[in-house]
């Protein structure tokens, strides 16, 4: 009881597993239903607004909070002195609450993928299209994958209290199949899949990159210094006649024709104002973009 | 030599160039070898500051990769493990991102540097005393922007099974008891593939020490950020892993036997040691040799490609 | 164990020979794996959305953790269920009729999104806009060049300098110094110059302005370039490992 006194409860957070939470989260998820309901009874001139409402709202969110004055030196169970207060610790106490509307919602999304992938694979088998044969093999997988997933996560959640099976001496066929699954086909095809990116460059730059032009010299020049400034051994060399160099003529100037410290020099003087000067540029894209979305002026985003 | 040759070079079967790429990297594998190197600032920076956080404060690993880049974010992974381990700091783990598979790889890659420790009889890591999983978080910037604004309502209510079996409010774990606020962490370290980087330095680089690690492909995104001191110190792609490990085992601006230095980082004021204990050359010294020859051939590629070109344009105006 | 371990790794292989075998052509290996890999990725999403996402983030918020050992109760907050029909709302999509409710989970993220940028800005790049205030005037004409931190004892070998005096040489902007940051100001301005205004310009010092900053990007994307290719190479280099090193456990 004691426990229980510590945390505070409130309309919003009740106590676990009580019936009137049970009850509270049906009626919420029907009504949130009935609301998608009517939604699509909405005439087309108001479906724009629909939209555009749930961006505001959610964009005015973060807006307030920066702009809102910040209440200071808050402690817990402190009350607000007025309405602006008031306001301000709102903002506060609500910022963990919408980040997780974001992840919550990008999982949801996340599904949408998978969704897509099954109903194109499903409608190749129902149609005996060309290749469908894969299209099993790809469900097949896909549920064998789920099957040992979650399987093993119940038995890692809750019939594992002392974590015996984060050990692999203690695993049982259900994490051996997971593993075997996961990291020993799933993730090392991810892997050789991004690898043969490697193989197309290599072949790209043999053929396609060619001094044509004054920005493919400067393009090249410049790649070229950072792919030798990778070179440790290369570097190791130059540096060590360059040391030689230093040591007969007293002359610490020559320091500076090392290969590290040109492509050093190169970085900090121009690679670095050059990416920065795109990375600026991109920056004021996405707070233009933003804007647009925020206010509905971006046509083909969210705009219904 | 005449314009056809030049010609059949240029357009030389692809397949040839795949081949000759396999049977080199192949090779390379083979060369394992220490090989000297100039560490970069931006890597120097980041182990001297690794090497001199505060033990008692725990550490923030913000992990999003998957084993698409494993050549380069696992090395940088088990190579920030084996410091915060060797130095005894805890830390507390998540991904954000939306690749799902970002946070088992890494509860994968703490298990096997575990057992690499196991096996050379080192404190193995346990869960919830010494580090803490957070799962993932599939939206960065509302993860980012929730620890801004209060990390004890970010990871509220969250729990940890502990050793003995009972699940501990991971606030009160030996991880992150006294942890009140982002400043309260010694570091961030984000080991990433994908822009995640960018949404922690807008979030959090007031409000931690912020770090990185990244592929080759991000790195260069890194730089401005390190030249105004947001980060404070990134290791960028196989050759910043590399020069991690060479520090690792050398230290930086640290006399070895007969006063050699291996590491001379002007930029670093003073001696920073190496590791010490546990394994410091690793997976990306085992890649290094090999991203010589790499790079070798693709520069040779590009040269004889245009050696090629002018050749038969110069072959052809003889012609005429 | 090690037997499970060699078979894991078998199994890896496999795949990566299938994958690879699409280099040399299309193939029925290559798609034979390719569905296997499309399969396992979709499956593990399936799994990792509840287990690692909405189990914690969503569930166990909506639902409340009951006290146990010394961790107090966490309140059940029912107002998360409210998330599921908007999430629902984008497999609207799916329909002819309605899918413009697509747009509104959507909606929401990008609206979160934007809400943030204007703040992100500052914080992102008001460090940079005042890290790239160089000082371009030496403070110094000692040396043209920093000089070095060391000098020679008499028998030749390099000796380090006391730290005040290496101190006073760090503190300093000596001349060429100076002009690096002048090139460094001049790049920024030039290359966010033919950045930001992609259009005919007109005047001979303004085209020829942006043509230096048109230089001065590929500078940029030369190093992205090179940068890149170390990134691909270790892909492939550790694919080579994963089968000389890991399988056949040759070179280690």
């Amino acid at each position: 009881m004691e426990l229980l006194a510590q945390a505070r409860l409130t309309f919003f957070g009740m106590t676990p597993n009580s019936p009137e939470l049970w009850v509270k989260i049906i009626v919420t998820f029907i009504l949130g239903l009935g609301v998608m309901f009517a939604f699509t009874k909405a005439p087309i001139r108001a479906r724009r607004m629909i939209v555009f409402s749930f961006t505001f709202a959610s964009g005015l969110f973060y807006i307030l909070l920066w702009l809102w004055p910040v209440a200071v030196a808050r402690e817990p169970g402190t009350l607000p002195n007025n309405a602006v207060e008031g306001v301000a610790f709102w903002l506060d106490d609500a910022v963990p609450r919408i980040a997780d509307v974001a992840q919550i919602l990008t999982a949801f999304l996340l599904g949408l993928g998978i969704m897509s992938l099954l109903t194109v694979h499903t409608q190749r088998i129902r149609r005996k299209a060309q290749d469908w044969k894969y299209s099993v093999l790809l469900m097949v997988s896909l549920v064998t994958m789920v099957g040992f997933g979650y399987v093993d996560w119940i038995q890692k959640k809750f019939q594992d209290p002392q974590g015996k099976l984060l050990e692999m001496a203690n695993w049982g066929p259900v994490q051996y199949g997971q593993d075997l699954l996961f990291d020993g086909a799933y993730q090392q095809m991810e892997a050789a899949m991004f690898s043969m990116i490697a193989f197309f460059i290599l072949s790209a730059a043999y053929r396609a990159f060619r001094v044509r032009s004054v920005e493919s010299t400067v393009l090249m020049a410049s790649a070229l210094i950072l792919m030798l400034s990778l070179m440790g051994a290369l570097d190791f060399i130059w540096t060590t006649g360059i040391n030689n160099l230093v040591a007969q003529t007293h002359n610490p100037f020559l320091d500076n024709f090392k290969i590290s410290e040109v492509a050093g020099w190169v970085k900090s003087t121009l690679q670095t104002p050059s990416i920065r000067a795109i990375e600026f540029g991109v920056g004021l894209g996405a707070v233009a973009m933003g804007l647009r979305i925020w206010l509905g002026l971006e046509r083909g985003g969210v705009s219904a | 030599m005449n314009a056809a040759f030049w010609d059949k070079l240029q357009k030389v079967d692809r397949r040839v160039l795949y081949v000759v790429l396999v049977v080199l990297t192949s090779i390379g594998l083979f060369l394992k070898a220490e090989i000297p190197v100039a560490v970069d600032d931006s890597s120097a920076d980041f182990y001297a500051k690794l090497m001199k956080i505060d033990p008692n404060k725990p550490v923030v690993v913000q992990t999003d990769w998957t084993i698409s880049t494993r050549g380069e974010n696992m090395a940088h992974l088990e190579c920030l493990l084996r410091i915060l381990m060797t130095r005894k700091i805890k830390f507390v783990y998540y991904s954000a991102t939306s690749d799902a598979p970002a946070f088992q790889v890494a509860t994968d890659v703490i298990r096997h540097i575990n057992e690499e420790r196991k096996a050379m009889n080192l404190k193995v890591y346990e869960r919830g005393t010494d580090y803490i999983g957070l799962g993932l978080f599939p939206n960065a910037e509302g993860a980012n922007e929730s620890m801004r604004n209060d990390i004890k309502k970010a990871w509220g209510g969250r729990r940890v099974r502990m050793p003995d079996g009972n699940e501990t409010d991971i606030f009160q774990t030996p991880v992150l008891k006294g942890v009140n606020s982002m400043g309260d962490f010694g570091l961030m370290v984000v080991v990433t593939a994908s822009d995640t980087i960018d949404f922690a330095v807008q979030r959090l680089n007031d409000k931690v020490e912020l770090t990185g690690m990244a592929t080759g492909v991000i790195a260069p995104g890194m730089l401005p950020y390190y030249q105004a001191r947001q980060l404070k110190g990134f290791a960028g792609g196989l050759k910043g892993c590399y020069d991690m490990e060479y520090m690792m085992k050398h230290g930086i601006n640290h006399p070895e036997e007969g006063g050699k230095i291996y590491v001379n980082a002007g930029k670093i004021v003073g001696e920073v040691p190496p590791l010490g204990s546990g394994k410091d050359l690793a997976r990306a010294t085992q890649y290094y040799a090999d991203l010589h020859i790499a790079l070798s051939l693709l520069i040779f590629a590009v040269v004889v490609g245009n050696v090629a070109m002018f050749a038969q344009k110069k072959a052809k105006k003889g012609a005429e | 164990m090690d037997q499970y371990l060699f078979i894991k790794l078998s199994v890896g292989v496999f795949f990566t020979i299938g994958l690879y075998s699409v280099l040399y052509k299309e193939n029925k290996f290559y798609r034979f794996c390719e569905h296997i890999f499309l399969g396992l990725a979709a499956g593990y999403s399936l799994v990792a959305i509840w287990t690692s996402i909405l189990y914690d983030q969503w569930w166990l918020k909506m639902t409340g953790v009951p006290a146990e050992g010394t961790s107090k109760m966490v309140p059940g907050y029912f107002m998360y269920a409210v998330l599921l029909p908007i999430g629902l709302c984008g497999y609207m999509v799916m329909s002819k009729k309605h899918n413009w409710m697509s747009k509104i989970p959507i909606g929401v993220i990008l609206g979160l999104w934007s809400g943030q940028q204007v703040k992100n800005w500052w914080t992102q790049y008001g460090a940079q806009i005042y890290g790239s205030m160089q000082p371009v005037i030496p403070t110094t004409w000692s040396s043209l060049s920093r000089p070095a931190l060391y000098t020679f004892n008499e028998a030749g070998a390099k000796v380090p300098l006391s730290p005040d005096a290496a101190a006073v040489i760090r503190s300093n902007i000596y001349a060429t110094q100076a002009l690096s940051n002048f090139i460094f100001v001049v790049t920024l301005v030039t290359a966010l110059s033919y950045f930001l205004f992609n259009f005919e310009l007109k005047g001979k010092f303004l085209r020829s302005f942006n043509t230096v900053g048109r230089w001065l990007l590929m500078v940029g994307f030369g190093a992205l370039f090179g940068s890149t290719v170390m990134a691909r190479f270790a892909l492939v280099i550790d694919r080579m490992s994963f089968i000389w090193n890991e399988w056949l456990k040759l070179g280690r």
